[in-house]
């Protein structure tokens, strides 16, 4: 075991030496191809210029200010041959020279008419993917749309649903995965079925579209009570990763609407067990048709809003003295399931949460043990909160160190469950629930480093208040994030040893990426506290609390004579 | 104590409150905005913002309350809410904005969601569903047409109605061209060919993708194999019927 992680060890140095292109390596060089890092999701850079020793030197080189401060700065900067790609919320794209920050071009999405009021359609968007020669986003208003990489025209879009019916929209970056940009949509918390459709990127025309809610006469419908299924939720709105030998795209799946009541969907006997498949779930697609082969549905009756729609990280690492192709998938709830991704077999679970009351315990096979529901006019309280013991943000894994870095939050809620009619396109949520922060504690988050495979807690930093930004990892054994008092910082892979703090100015919700431009190694981050739903929900736990809004992108390098 | 205030926050004049409807209030917002996604409990901030001690004005309030705010999550509760209900909850935020004499006019027209016109047969009732049917997917006929203010406008809005669907599916398409474009040909929708830029949307398949190109790489020839009889596939001849007769209706002045 220890041998054969040594040489996998020496696999990841040796693969870092390639200059370019690596399609069956999770981790990023000189650009920052995809959402994730690469549609591996590692969020890692092979990158050691910054390291442990050199870390402390690190200094802002360049700052960009977006000019649009609607809920801050939320994607992941995309870098490709020296060119960064942004995108706010109000759908304006930037191209910025990635070694000065200077503006190549800049698209403005015209002002979409407005949605349907009430319906699960935000005014977010975590990202653009870059491939084919153009730049994909999604809209507010549910459109995808393709810009020429160069000049920033567009040159196709295409709608994916009105909005004004779905209640749904495009928060997500795409996925570029061959020749098709693959997107989810929101809706899970709306009465709506939630989707995934895949366009080919060189001309917008329908490539497959896969519903996470399968139709009549499908496998997997009869878990679905009456017409339920029709406006069941369970929408797919993050980022997915691809696997490019097995040909597989793996996405996770929002929670059933209705989220807190589920007398409408559930078929009888069905009470805690697999139900409305496929939502809360972590799926496989064939890429080039769309079509299930294989799923794993992590919370089975979800009745707590614990949606599995964040990231999957696909992993190589070795089990029981055999590689193994691994997805570790960190739910909602902060349980983390860790599936072999040929045939998604249950390898393990962990929580990651230290209060934990929504459920007593995971059985060595990943059953929930011990479920504490919502009811109907009482109000229960449960550990984790539906804002997430991990919100959208994501986790980081080194290859190196073969640990995952994830940001937990300690946060409770008070549920009650209500009942009304599911409306096409209308929020659903079928109850409440009214963030606590834990009885005795005087930190309520924390940054922890994981071994999926021991299942092992390695070391955690505690933090007073809530961590809602992504994790970077690189090959200098660095671990970077932010928090929302504005603190952007660098930790030790190993130890969680802080090295390195720099004073943003904004509250961090963003993600963080590293790249490299002429030799010299990047690390650019968005600043910015989200207002609207989770960073505002979680701020308002700390009255007194000023965590600012922005929408900036700064950018870090060690100091030109010092790199 | 916060009984007390709330009494003197909205006093019996106008919108005649006592404390049962102060109770209400507080109760239906508890029930129907305080989810926790929206607002917080007495109009603290949760994942919507706060709505306590914010200035707004009693039109405002009662403008949003009754029919959301468009483009964002804020839904209108005009339909949904019993009028004694909405004018609870009404006064009730106009307290939590420190406004003691609440005037609230919930008014005939303010309880509608939008356009109302007479209401449709049971044919017509049908139709409109199969129309805007999401199950269909892109075969639904809202992939392309828009009708009252629902569905993609990628044709002009409908004018002329077929009698039957026969008429339906042989509909002329005198606007769809053949457009060649980087060597392919394909069925197109012209939508403008400027100086600078071309657009037109590419019929191949559904949805249409819109596509702009430089008007130099676009070559456009009249005529086409498309018909409007290869989209409507999803619908047979009964629900086509009902679709007619909902754009009968619907068209109605």
């Amino acid at each position: 075991m220890r041998f054969l992680f040594a040489v996998s060890a020496l696999l990841a140095v040796s693969a870092a030496s390639n200059a370019q292109d690596h399609p069956f390596d999770g981790a990023t060089y000189a650009n920052w191809p995809s959402y994730g890092g690469t549609a591996f999701a590692w969020r890692y850079s092979a990158l050691d210029q910054v390291n442990g020793s050199n870390a402390k030197n690190l200094v802002p080189v360049w700052m960009f200010q977006t000019g649009d401060y609607a809920e801050n700065l939320q994607c992941t900067p995309i870098v490709v041959d020296g060119v960064m790609y942004l995108i706010t919320p109000r759908i304006q794209v930037f191209a910025l020279d990635a070694a000065t920050g200077r503006p190549l071009w800049q698209y403005k999405y015209p002002t979409p008419r407005p949605g349907r009021p009430g319906g699960m359609t935000f005014l977010q968007n975590r990202g653009v993917a870059v491939g084919d020669g153009k730049v994909f986003f999604g809209t507010t208003d549910n459109f995808v749309v393709a810009l020429d990489q160069k000049t920033g025209a567009e040159q196709w879009k295409v709608s994916v649903d009105d909005p004004r019916q779905c209640g749904c929209d495009i928060t997500a970056a795409p996925l570029l995965v061959k020749d098709k940009v693959i997107v989810g949509g929101t809706g899970g918390d709306a009465a709506h079925r939630g989707y995934l459709t895949a366009f080919y990127a060189n001309t917008g025309r329908l490539a497959w579209r896969w519903y996470a809610i399968p139709a009549p006469g499908e496998k997997g419908h009869e878990t679905w009570k009456g017409d339920s299924w029709k406006l069941g939720g369970g929408a797919p709105w993050m980022t997915g990763s691809f696997d490019p030998r097995l040909n597989l795209v793996y996405w996770g799946t929002g929670n059933a609407s209705g989220d807190f009541n589920d007398e409408d969907r559930l078929v009888e006997g069905a009470k805690g067990k697999e139900a409305n498949l496929y939502t809360a779930s972590v799926v496989a697609l064939d890429a080039d048709t769309g079509k299930l082969r294989w799923y794993h549905q992590e919370i089975p009756d979800d009745l707590w809003d614990f949606d599995s729609a964040y990231e999957c990280v696909l992993i190589d690492r070795p089990l029981n003295g055999q590689m193994r192709k691994l997805l570790v998938h960190v739910n909602k709830s902060g349980v983390t399931f860790v599936l072999d991704r040929v045939t998604g077999e249950f390898i393990g679970a962990f929580s990651l949460p230290e209060v934990q009351t929504w459920i007593s315990g995971i059985t060595e096979d990943g059953k929930l043990v011990g479920r504490r529901e919502p009811e109907s006019g009482k109000v229960v309280n449960t550990c984790p909160s539906a804002a997430g013991a991990k919100s959208w943000n994501s986790i980081a894994y080194s290859p190196r160190t073969g640990y995952i870095y994830a940001p937990m939050n300690e946060v409770c809620n008070d549920l009650t469950s209500t009942s009304s009619e599911a409306i096409e396109g209308r929020f659903h949520a079928n109850g409440r629930f009214s963030l606590k922060l834990p009885p005795n504690r005087t930190t309520y988050s924390h940054l922890d480093a994981w071994d999926p495979i021991t299942r092992k807690r390695i070391w955690s930093m505690p933090y007073r208040y809530i961590l809602l930004a992504s994790v970077l990892a690189t090959a200098g054994d660095l671990v970077f994030t932010g928090d929302p008092e504005g603190d952007f910082f660098a930790l030790d892979a190993r130890t969680g040893n802080k090295l390195w703090n720099y004073q943003t100015g904004a509250g961090n919700r963003g993600s963080a990426v590293s790249y490299s431009v002429g030799g010299r190694q990047y690390i650019a981050t968005p600043t910015g506290w989200q207002q609207a739903i989770t960073g505002g929900q979680l701020a308002a736990l700390f009255p007194g609390q000023n965590w600012r809004a922005g929408s900036a992108l700064i950018a870090f390098a060690l100091p030109e004579a010092s790199k | 104590m916060k009984r007390a205030i709330l009494f003197f926050a909205i006093p019996v004049l106008g919108w005649s409150q006592g404390i049962s409807d102060v109770k209400r209030g507080e109760q239906v917002f508890a029930q129907s905005c305080a989810t926790g996604y929206c607002h917080g409990a007495k109009g603290a901030p949760a994942g919507a913002p706060r709505l306590a001690g914010r200035g707004f004005d009693q039109t405002y309030i009662t403008n949003t309350i009754m029919r959301g705010l468009p483009g964002t999550a804020m839904l209108g509760f005009g339909t949904t809410l019993s009028r004694v209900d909405l004018g609870a909850v009404i006064a009730y935020v106009a307290g939590l904005n420190g406004i003691a004499n609440p005037s609230i006019n919930l008014g005939p027209g303010a309880v509608s969601e939008g356009p109302s016109g007479p209401p449709l047969s049971a044919e017509a009732e049908r139709g409109r569903a199969l129309f805007f049917d999401a199950v269909r997917g892109f075969g639904r006929c809202s992939t392309c047409h828009e009708i009252n203010g629902i569905g993609i406008s990628v044709t002009t809005p409908i004018a002329n109605i077929p009698s039957d669907p026969a008429a339906l599916r042989a509909l002329a398409t005198p606007d769809v061209r053949s457009v060649t474009v980087d060597g392919e040909t394909m069925p197109a929708l012209i939508v403008s060919q400027g100086k600078t830029h071309a657009l037109f949307y590419d019929l191949t398949s559904v949805p249409p993708v819109l596509r702009t190109v430089e008007p130099s790489a676009l070559k456009v020839a009249e005529g086409t194999t498309w018909r409007h009889s290869s989209v409507i596939g999803a619908y047979n001849d009964a629900e086509l019927r009902s679709i007619l007769a909902y754009l009968q209706e619907a068209a109605k002045p």
